[in-house]
């Protein structure tokens, strides 16, 4: 059971941040949703890769016989975290596009576009 | 050039003859019609119940279906609530959707 | 033929090495971006056209990256360890939808963006999306999807967003982005599940090793929702107006193939990932419903609509339902191997190549009113047709071909999926035919509002290029119009057997045997 605590945090990482999306009105903090919700997925794939008392698979420096880690989950996640980065940096720059528009960051008072 | 269905097939060639046959129709009927029009004289002007039409007379797009879209009123009122434009129910929406699927998946 | 073997990564390399390079090029002269644009886009499609052949004449073509050899997928034990490209006929297929609407969008954008209206940025931000777009048609890779799919995004969302002075286009943006984020995440928590389930990442393996366990099945709903939801599918469809309501006209039309290309992820979940351990009847049903439940909302709420750009872009929704209908139905029938699903699946998978072109016709016209009115509101438009006369010839093709209205293309389409639904459900028949009628109805609003009645304003007539990209689009829709037969049996049967029974041929491509 305690094997699996990681992926409980994880996934009430990403709970918490759909609640943000769903209760909060503020863009920034929409965005900051959007970005819980991201690091609770980072979470799940850096825990899937991790090896007990694993090494990182090097070859030539590798103590012989021991458990190496497959560097795979790590790869997909730094590349999710650049993605995640591009993302949240565009959203910030929106929100900052739509207050020098609107004077406000209440979601709910950005409805120009609905029906 | 056909388009078969598995219960019967669609040609467009067959159409275009059918079409070109009632163009033809058309034609003729035209032909059958007043010999005495003239453009650009008042036989041009359009016909509003009798009255004279103002100068530049133009029905937009918004007046037209407006029976149709009276009686819909309850369901398009309804539905551009639906789209409140709010991006929270957005998400809301989505998840919902998400969540019939994992249940439709998952059920079954 | 040694070249052509390269052609699936040259087709997604060369448009974003084309992005990339854009800037550099505006800054030495215009004319040199102008004809660099034009290379690249011309050699994208010879690329697409290259790859499809290959693929139509001689089965999935497998491309590896960072092998010895292209064609060595896995490493000894069966274990395919690199990224792989693995193009079968629906991904062909969908490479030449996004090729024939990138080539439009490329030709409309040379006369329809101003130069201190960012018009680098924004070829720049196009060919990054086309890059996306094959990218993800073109992938065997799960991981590698998510990573174009969130590309796809990024351009989409700064296409629609970065005439930042206007606030209508921001918001849109900030709407789809959020949209889009939390969907990309949905389906990278899958990705993730399945590669902790089973170690790997490619499609072909994962196909061949997935059981069906409870995970399995979250993992599915997960890619489901994420896709359904990029895809523009009721009640997750809200960004969608609002994004091509906004987008400029020329970003628009990539916008919907963007969207067929996450259906086309959806598909290749559905028939390829997951075939053999889902209850294909229920998501079937879930599909085909979602469907009909799309086109009944979106032509509900394109029939209130003032503004002309928003009108169309519901009519684009409503498009995707006729898709998921027609692919629904087939894949309710896929454990029974009905003829009829096939016919469904076909006339669902036309009807993708159908919405690329009338949509697209449709809202570069739209386009062409904006530029050439400042406004796109249809209470004070009118009258265009006196000056606009190609424009209007233009849009009122799209229109008929939009609602299917024989000999033209959308009819074909429509027709196959009508048939075919009514076996499965009568109602699902019932509402696909009503929608139809509806569109109509919008669409001949929409035509006369703007178009009829008397000049009520001096118009800018359109530019000979974005009449080219009008032209090319209209080209298509009488061909596949007056010549279905040719279509269906050469691009679409491949496409569409490729899902319905061509799983085993995709492993066997991949996986060597």
């Amino acid at each position: 059971m305690i094997g699996n605590l990681p992926f409980v945090v994880c996934m009430i990482l990403v709970g918490l941040g759909l609640w943000t999306l769903l209760s909060r009105r503020n863009l920034i903090k929409l965005a900051i949703g959007i970005t819980l919700i991201e690091s609770g997925v980072n979470l799940f794939l850096v825990a899937l890769g991790y090896v007990e008392r694993g090494v990182a698979p090097i070859y030539t420096y590798a103590p012989p016989r021991a458990k190496m880690v497959l560097p795979t989950p790590q790869a997909l996640t730094l590349t999710s975290i650049v993605i995640g980065l591009a993302t949240t940096a565009l959203m910030l720059a929106f929100a900052v596009v739509i207050y020098r528009h609107r004077g406000t960051l209440d979601a709910r008072k950005i409805r120009e576009l609905r029906g | 050039m056909r388009l078969f269905t598995g219960e019967g097939h669609w040609s467009p060639l067959v159409w275009l003859a059918l079409a070109a046959g009632v163009g033809f129709f058309a034609w003729l009927l035209w032909r059958w019609g007043r010999r005495t029009y003239k453009a650009g004289t008042e036989q041009d002007m359009p016909f509003l119940s009798g009255e004279r039409a103002p100068e530049g007379a133009h029905v937009g797009a918004p007046h037209l279906y407006w029976g149709f879209l009276q009686g819909l009123r309850p369901v398009l009122e309804g539905l551009r609530a639906f789209h409140s434009g709010f991006v929270g129910d957005y998400v809301t929406w989505m998840v919902v959707l998400l969540a019939v699927a994992l249940l439709v998946v998952v059920l079954t | 033929m040694t070249f052509g073997v390269h052609a699936p990564i040259l087709a997604i390399a060369v448009p974003l090495l084309g992005a990339f390079a854009l800037p550099v090029f505006t800054k030495l002269h215009r004319s040199l971006r102008d004809i660099w644009a034009a290379a690249v886009g011309a050699f994208t499609c010879a690329m697409v056209i290259t790859v499809a052949v290959q693929v139509f004449t001689s089965g999935v073509q497998v491309y590896t990256l960072g092998a010895a050899s292209p064609t060595a997928s896995v490493v000894q034990g069966g274990f395919p360890i690199r990224i792989v490209l693995a193009v079968d006929g629906m991904s062909a297929f969908m490479g030449l939808i996004s090729a024939l609407v990138g080539l439009a969008s490329l030709v409309y954008s040379f006369g329809f963006l101003k130069e201190e209206q960012g018009k680098t940025l924004a070829m720049t931000l196009f060919f990054l999306l086309w890059a996306g777009m094959l990218g993800m048609e073109y992938t065997g890779d799960m991981f590698n999807f998510f990573v174009f799919l969130e590309v796809t995004s990024i351009a989409a969302c700064s296409l629609v967003g970065y005439r930042t002075w206007e606030s209508a286009p921001v918001e849109a943006a900030f709407k789809t982005m959020a949209m889009y984020t939390v969907g990309g995440l949905l389906v990278l928590l899958s990705i993730g599940i399945l590669y902790g389930e089973y170690g790997a990442l490619n499609i072909a393996y994962l196909s061949s090793k997935v059981v069906g366990s409870q995970l399995d099945k979250i993992a599915l709903g997960l890619l489901l929702g994420g896709l359904l939801m990029k895809a523009g599918a009721v009640p997750a469809h809200m960004w969608a107006p609002d994004a091509y309501g906004e987008a400029p006209a020329q970003a628009a039309i990539v916008l919907v193939a963007n969207t067929q290309a996450s259906l086309y992820g959806l598909w290749r979940v559905l028939f390829t990932l997951f075939v053999g351990v889902l209850s294909a009847p229920a998501v079937g049903w879930l599909v085909a419903s979602l469907g009909a439940l799309t086109i009944l909302v979106a032509v509900l709420a394109a029939v209130t609509q003032r503004d002309l750009g928003r009108l169309i872009a519901y009519g684009a929704v409503s498009q995707i339902g006729y898709m998921l209908l027609g692919v629904g139905v087939g894949l309710a029938a896929l454990s029974s191997r009905q003829d009829w699903g096939l016919v469904a699946m076909k006339g669902g998978i036309f009807h993708m190549l159908n919405d690329a072109a009338t949509v697209g016709l449709l809202m570069l016209a739209a386009g062409v009113v904006r530029r050439a009115t400042g406004t796109k509101d249809l209470a004070s438009l009118g009258g265009l047709g006196h000056d606009l006369k190609w424009t209007s010839g233009f849009f009122l093709l799209g229109v008929l071909a939009l609602a299917g209205i024989p000999p033209l293309n959308g009819f074909a389409s429509k027709f196959l999926i009508y048939e075919s639904s009514f076996r499965l459900s009568p109602i699902l028949a019932a509402i696909a035919v009503l929608g139809s009628i509806l569109l109509l109805a919008v669409f001949a609003r929409a035509f006369q509002g703007a178009f009829l009645g008397p000049r009520l304003r001096e118009a800018r007539p359109a530019s000979p290029a974005m009449l080219a990209a009008m032209g090319i689009l209209a080209a298509v829709i009488l061909a596949m119009g007056l010549a279905p037969g040719f279509f269906v049996e050469h691009l679409v049967g491949p496409a569409a057997e490729a899902l319905w029974r061509g799983r085993d041929l995709y492993l066997a491509a991949v996986l060597g045997g």
